[in-house]
């Protein structure tokens, strides 16, 4: 195992190389960096252009693009990170925001729908076909069919505008990280304004774990080698915790590691309708600017959460079902 | 309600020039009545001096006081600052100097130039900036002086916070803080959670529903913001990457505006808004004293259309479009994104343009790419938007005139986006500038006007409401200053009314950046959000659209002219 995940390590080296070179070279060809500069600076002298070239290292050429990202790759690595395009911002400070800011979100409702879902999927499973099952089902289809802006809207309308005019004071707020003028961090008011969007993301993440570990668990509970357990007279509650649930979790523990990795692009269409600062909407950004400075570093994140995590999911996938050996 | 984009320009300090002043010698309030002789242009080295008296006790945030050098240093910044928005009134400068002290600034004019309330409007600390000739780098993402009664905190892409500053010497003490936050998307929903205090919402079919609750108050007046559609001609009728703008064709431009029903669209998207409301035809203009009469308006006629293409050498190709040489045009127009009011506008007339023979496509993005991006890279070929449009007609000198289309010849300079160029207009406009007697004025404006009609570049629709919307059990005494061309400049007049500490501000729109001369400030919401709030100034705007002396000042500046 040691082995195995010293080795995957060594090839994540490889591997985010070439995956942030193929990177770089879609979004220079994708975007044209430098006619984005130009447009978001309309009034940019021939000057100020060519710096904003060197500085992010955009040259011309099969052999500048193999040149340009090894000049980005190396102020990426000494921190040397150029500007936003946009006011010369610096891009670290509000990626840095944002991907907190995801994190916290993405996060907190995964545990929270990763928790519920998996509880409800095993409620139903174990009752196949009866009320209990019914409802499960009938909730996660539900869940799923209502798309995150309906819900948000509907939360928004009934804990912020209806509540307040029907007790005068807004149980959760519309939008934003803090309240307006708030400074610092200030843990129940984030929580506070976390609330909705979280609820947003775990409906959809309750009904998808709900289903994915009723399915998972109904298969093993119907497997031979759990008759043979309950033919030896083990109890029902060991089978269950014992050999069926840690079988059943197996691929979806899988889904929730790729679930996770997934979190740090951020939650493009919940951010948006809580105008939640997070990743998604720097991402929203940055792209419609074709804000290179702040776009490789973005991508980058993206790619070795995806790495990171994947790998992940193959350890744990490893100790979870011992059949499997890592080599 | 609302403004959208700037009045053709608002930089601050330029805006010194247009903004809050465009000014001139529209009313009487605004005339060059201290002129101590006869108006008519004037040659020669010097032709006026004006002569600022500053009171004693005016100081910057840092106890520093504020002096010649900081008139200076707007002066310079305003005129060379590479992309600057707006250098009309300081390039007839020729020194600012000392009088009897640094607290008295002399202004030299090689021309004189009526409109010169709008010059230092807002002021830069020459202590803030390392080269007064090039500030295009500073003040990207804070300004950290002040000369007025509020100071910056803190400035975000999520808020800005403003404190009282505790070295202001004028009568506008303010307390508390106030606090501005973008609501781009939801500021209705926001403002009736009770999280923002007040928006400034631009008004659309149905806002009004959208707003109906027991503890909002929802203010409207007429000022002078006018919406329209703007024709870009191009840089000598090309665009960046040497295409031609088919607007620099007047017969496509003629034709393209007799196809258009502007009485029906105003009974689709205006009528909606204002019941009473009539089709705006003064050109970039409100009704008034320069609005000459029978231009603009209705001229709907697909024969007039088709009669003034084929005559430009127009004709239909086998599907209906007009074409020039086999070529069939595409009309990129530009709108911001989640603005209901223009994109409906949008989903009416482009079919019913298309059908006229137009291949018109949207070419849309949010506000900030909008107004800080494509008018001022001149990156469109149709425009829609709102003008917040100063009191006097000072404005239409760096949005109209020949010489103000932003090229790399100019530095980019001026904010003449639709690339408009027509010598008799231009000359007039300039000629307004330095003509103190009112009439004459008043005729120089009507006379380019008139030309902007003959010309069809530009479609008029509305003199636009604004409007105020707040929470009446949050705040009080918000209505003083909303019809005011600087809108809600009083806010160290609200009163908290919940005793949180603040006044929080739904913003429509956010500034990507703080410069006060460059392209960030190519918005009115920059200039409600940042500029108005810090710069102190010779002269601000009333609510009544006039001009009168800040407290920066002892008295009117004394203006002589030679």
């Amino acid at each position: 195992m040691k082995r195995y995940v010293a080795r995957r390590l060594l090839w994540l080296i490889p591997t985010l190389l070439l995956v942030t070179f193929l990177v770089y070279v879609a979004l220079r060809l994708g975007t044209d960096p430098v006619e984005s500069y130009k447009r978001a600076n309309a009034r940019a002298s021939k000057k100020k252009i060519q710096q904003y070239i060197e500085l992010n290292g955009l040259y011309d050429g099969a052999f500048g693009y193999v040149r340009g990202y090894f000049k980005w790759l190396g102020g990426f690595l000494t921190g040397d990170w150029a500007p936003s395009i946009k006011g010369r911002t610096p891009v670290w400070p509000n990626l840095k925001d944002a991907l907190a800011n995801s994190l916290r979100l993405g996060v907190t409702a995964s545990i929270l729908g990763i928790f519920v879902g998996n509880l409800f999927g095993v409620l139903a499973a174990l009752r196949p076909g009866r009320l209990r099952d019914t409802a499960v089902n009938t909730g996660a289809l539900i869940g799923l069919a209502i798309p995150p802006f309906v819900s948000a809207l509907l939360l928004q309308l009934l804990f912020s505008i209806y509540w307040q005019k029907w007790f005068g004071y807004s149980l959760f707020p519309t939008s934003g990280v803090y309240p307006p003028g708030h400074q610092g961090f200030d843990l129940p008011l984030m929580l506070k304004h976390m609330a909705l969007p979280v609820v947003v993301v775990a409906i959809q993440t309750i009904a998808s774990y709900s289903r994915y570990m009723r399915s998972s668990l109904l298969d093993v509970l119907n497997s031979d080698y759990l008759r043979t357990a309950r033919s030896k007279g083990i109890s029902e509650r060991q089978v269950l915790l014992k050999h069926s649930l840690r079988n059943a979790l197996i691929p979806v523990t899988t889904l929730i590691f790729l679930d996770i990795g997934a979190i740090v692009g951020g939650l493009i269409i919940t951010e948006g309708l809580f105008e939640y600062p997070g990743m998604g909407r720097f991402f929203l950004v940055a792209y419609g600017n074709g804000d290179f400075p702040q776009l490789m570093p973005f991508m980058v994140i993206i790619v070795g959460s995806v790495v990171v995590f994947n790998l992940l999911a193959d350890i744990v996938y490893a100790r979870l079902d011992p059949r499997i050996k890592l080599v | 309600m609302r403004r959208t984009k700037g009045a053709k320009a608002l930089a601050f300090a330029v805006g010194v020039a247009l903004a809050l002043s465009a000014c001139g010698g529209s009313d009487s309030d605004s005339s060059t009545e201290d002129t101590t002789s006869e108006g008519g242009a004037a040659t020669g080295e010097t032709a006026m001096t004006i002569t600022y008296d500053i009171v004693d006790e005016a100081v910057w945030e840092d106890g520093s006081p504020i002096t010649v050098a900081d008139f200076e240093c707007t002066w310079q910044a305003a005129l060379n600052t590479p992309g600057s928005l707006g250098t009309t009134g300081y390039d007839k400068i020729s020194t600012v100097a000392a009088g009897e002290s640094d607290k008295q600034v002399v202004v030299s004019f090689t021309d004189l130039y009526a409109p010169y309330k709008g010059l230092f409007g807002g002021l830069i600390k020459k202590a803030a900036v390392a080269d007064c000739n090039d500030i295009s780098a500073d003040f990207q993402t804070s300004i950290n002086y002040s000369g007025t009664e509020w100071k910056m905190e803190s400035w975000s892409k999520d808020q800005v916070v403003y404190v009282p500053n505790e070295s202001y010497w004028g009568p506008r003490k303010a307390s508390g803080k106030l606090v501005m936050v973008p609501k781009v998307e939801n500021g209705i929903a926001a403002l009736k959670a009770g999280e923002v205090d007040f928006i400034y919402p631009q008004f659309y079919a149905g806002i009004a529903d959208e707003l109906a609750d027991p503890n909002v108050k929802t203010v409207i007046e007429y000022g002078g913001d006018f919406e329209g559609i703007y024709m870009n001609q191009g840089v000598e009728g090309k665009d960046a990457n040497g295409n031609v703008r088919e607007f620099s064709d007047a017969a496509f431009r003629e034709g393209f505006y007799k196809s258009i029903d502007l009485d029906a669209l105003f009974q689709q998207i205006y009528i909606p808004i204002a019941p009473e409301g009539k089709l705006l035809a003064c050109g970039p203009m409100i009704p008034g004293k320069y609005c000459p009469e029978g231009i603009f308006g209705n001229k709907y006629s697909l024969d007039d259309a088709a009669k003034a293409l084929e005559d430009g050498g127009w004709e239909k190709d086998a599907s209906g479009m007009w074409a020039k040489d086999g070529v069939v045009p595409e009309v990129q127009w530009v709108i911001n994104t989640g603005n209901k009011r223009r994109e409906d506008t949008q989903a009416y007339l482009i079919p019913l343009l298309k059908e006229a023979g137009f291949n018109v496509v949207p070419y849309n993005c949010d506000a900030a790419c909008y107004f800080q991006q494509r008018l001022p890279g001149m990156d469109y070929d149709l425009a829609m938007y709102i003008s917040t449009a100063p009191p006097d007609p000072a404005y239409l000198v760096p949005a109209f005139a020949g010489d103000q289309v932003p090229t790399e010849a100019n530095e980019n300079k001026g904010q003449n986006y639709q690339g408009w160029v027509n010598d008799k207009a231009t000359e007039a406009l300039k000629n307004s500038d330095k003509e103190v007697d009112d009439d004459k004025r008043t005729e120089l404006i009507k006379e380019a006007i008139v030309e902007m009609d003959k010309d069809y570049m530009m479609i008029p629709l509305f003199q636009f409401p604004k409007s105020g919307a707040y929470r009446t059990d949050l705040v009080g005494d918000v209505e003083g200053q909303l019809n005011n061309y600087a809108a809600f400049n009083d806010t160290y007049m609200w009163k908290d009314l919940n005793g949180d500490g603040q006044v929080v501000i739904g913003a429509e729109q956010w500034p990507e950046c703080l410069n006060p001369i460059t392209e960030c400030a190519n918005s009115s919401w920059y200039v409600w959000t940042v500029g108005q709030v810090l710069a102190p100034g010779a002269y601000r705007t009333t609510n009544d659209g006039k001009y009168e002396v800040t407290e920066l000042l002892k008295s009117e500046p004394k203006v002589e002219t030679k």
